[in-house]
């Protein structure tokens, strides 16, 4: 059991100075996981990285890569990981050849065992052209691909990467997550990052942090499904309405819908010159596309659009952090913690301030990607 | 071990990837060769079979050359963030230190073996310039070296304390100079006071070695503070842990 365990944080803290960077961080990684490890800049991500490749000795806590203690074993730890910190920083004056040689002769791999891995490695990263180029000629999404490489030239049970998608381009980041993708069909990857549409891409499972504590580690959709509602996007004509019937004003269809039962939040979404549409957030377990549907029939309503989905990961994500960030501001850590659960679980009355606004860039930004897709 | 050496081996491969290393040893070689020969009143005018000239200026261009080399070392893997990419490998943080050094050392170790051919050219082959002590000679560069082993150590205990390569520098600089120039001081001073300004100068403590003299006190003195220097840059990259 203990062996399938193959990264665990137990209660780590780190502090800088006056600076908590840290606070009691508990995590536990199996193998074969792809983790997402989410949090705003700042949060402690690399903070924890750090510790786990043990570059940073932890303040409190234990930890354990590979089933070695980080304190213990530091070198055993290492050889058990490819890691690729932020921003790749890499030896500029060296051929990427060279580097990831270089890489090999420090993990002790013999020319043969190099030869091999570099093939797969190439293949895997996409470095073919530039093997033989400086690393100070190369593009940022090329440099990113060597750190990857020189992360799983020794073939890693595990890999921790830090941003690995900070700095590049749509193309490049698609193209490093398609690589984390196939790295992590037979390894154990975390990964950081502070993009959840990257972490939906890549992961299954998600590890919040914020402010240097985990807010939220689960499956992506149960975390979704945090603040337990639902969210409809409805586009209704603005310029005709059934049978001769009048078009509705946004309003109206506003308080309309936000007449119907079990309706949350209702509020509008910018839209084009053709369509109102608005924002309909309700209880996870009802489905209110019935009712939406018989309101535009009775009212003679042209209904364009309806469709539902979990609140996006982006609105959850924000709420988690806020919550956080709001905690941060009162004196009283303890009490602020309790808050926090509070929210989390859906109290009506505490949640509508901070709900509204979430929603609002949440839902734009959610937007924007479906239509992408 | 072999991960020691690995890193070593970029460590000197990188001053001939950048210019450095071409610059620092055209450079040196040019004014070396311009103070051997018109220096402290003209080489000729010597009359003597001798390479005084060149143990005595050679360290004293090294006081430049040193801080160029070791400015870098771990300066500029902190800057850069290198450091952290070196240091998650599976190597040891004294396996850092020492490589580095080594690293460095060995470029200082090219440049005094260049040197070498201005006994060989002057003396052996094709110009005979008169019976030169071979014997001083040999003493001079066992002088040499144990020089740049403690100026490169200084150098890279100061280029791992900060993350500026110009700071390193001008640092570094300042204090070889002050342990090259106290010689200088020392003979201006009285009593106790001259005793103790002489026994840390680096100019006394190679004076035997320009004579012919290997005193086991001067090379303890140079060993020293190479392996204090080590071990102090072993404790500030391990003290980035608990930062």
């Amino acid at each position: 059991m203990t062996t399938d365990v193959m990264i665990r944080a137990d209660g780590l803290s780190k502090q800088f100075g006056s600076v908590k960077a840290l606070d009691r961080v508990s995590f536990e990684v199996k193998r074969g996981e792809v983790v997402g490890f989410l949090g705003p800049n700042g949060a402690g991500k690399s903070t924890a990285m750090r510790i786990l490749t043990c570059f940073l000795a932890p303040t409190r806590g234990a930890a354990s890569v590979s089933g070695f203690d980080v304190f213990e074993d530091p070198l055993k730890v290492r050889e058990s990981i490819g890691y690729l910190p932020q921003r790749a920083p890499l030896y500029t004056d060296m051929t990427v050849h060279e580097y990831l040689l270089f890489a090999a002769e420090i993990r002790g791999l013999d020319p043969s065992t190099f030869k091999s891995r570099l093939k797969k490695v190439i293949d895997v990263c996409g470095l073919a052209q530039s093997l033989g180029k400086n690393i100070g000629t190369l593009s940022h999404g090329y440099r990113q691909r060597v750190g990857l490489g020189q992360a799983l030239i020794h073939d890693p049970p595990i890999l921790i990467l830090d941003e690995p998608t900070s700095d590049l381009d749509p193309n490049e980041k698609a193209e490093v997550l398609k690589y984390i993708e196939d790295i992590g069909k037979d390894r154990t990857v975390l990964l950081s990052t502070h993009n959840l549409a990257e972490a939906e891409q890549a992961c299954a499972r998600a590890i919040i942090i914020s402010k240097g504590r985990v807010v939220a580690d689960g499956s992506i959709d149960d975390i979704r499904s945090r603040t337990g509602r639902r969210r409809y996007v409805i586009a209704v004509d603005e310029k005709q309405g059934e049978a001769g019937k009048k078009a509705p004003s946004a309003a109206e269809l506003r308080d309309a819908l936000q007449g119907i039962h079990g309706v949350h939040k209702a509020h509008e979404l910018p839209s084009d010159e053709s369509a109102h549409r608005i924002e309909l957030t309700g209880p996870q377990d009802t489905d209110l596309r019935a009712e939406v549907f018989r309101l535009m029939v009775t009212k003679g309503w042209t209904l364009l659009e309806l469709r539902r989905d979990a609140q996006s990961l982006d609105a959850v994500f924000r709420d988690l952090t806020r919550a956080d960030e709001k905690l941060d501001r009162s004196a009283d850590w303890d009490s602020g913690a309790d808050a926090r659960v509070d929210e989390g679980e859906g109290d009506e009355d505490d949640d509508d301030a901070d709900g509204e606004e979430t929603t609002k860039d949440g839902s734009a930004r959610a937007e924007a990607s479906e239509e992408k897709a | 071990m072999s991960i020691m050496w690995t890193i070593a081996k970029r460590e000197f491969r990188s001053y001939f990837d950048s210019p450095i290393a071409y610059v620092v040893v055209c450079v040196s070689f040019l004014g070396l060769g311009l103070l051997i020969f018109f220096g402290q009143g003209g080489y000729w005018q010597t009359d003597r079979a001798t390479l005084s000239p060149l143990f005595f200026f050679l360290p004293a261009v090294s006081l430049l050359i040193v801080p160029v080399i070791t400015m870098r070392l771990m300066a500029e893997e902190r800057r850069s963030g290198t450091l952290e990419m070196l240091i998650t490998l599976p190597v040891k943080d004294s396996d850092v230190i020492l490589g580095k050094y080594l690293g460095a050392l060995g470029l200082m170790l090219v440049l005094f073996l260049f040197t070498l051919l201005y006994p060989i050219l002057m003396f052996k082959f094709p110009w005979n310039l008169g019976p030169l002590d071979w014997g001083q000679v040999a003493s001079g560069y066992v002088g040499l070296v144990l020089f740049a082993a403690a100026s490169v150590g200084l150098g890279l205990l100061i280029s791992s304390l900060t993350d500026s390569q110009a700071v390193a520098f001008f640092l570094t600089l300042a204090l070889l100079a002050l342990l090259w120039f106290s010689g200088t001081f020392a003979q201006h001073i009285e009593g106790a006071a001259s005793g103790l300004v002489s026994f840390i100068s680096f100019q006394s403590r190679l004076e035997g070695f320009q004579r012919g003299v290997i005193d086991s006190r001067d090379s303890v003195y140079f060993l020293t503070i190479a392996a204090l220097s080590l071990i102090v840059s072993f404790r500030v990259l391990e003290r980035r842990k608990w930062a």
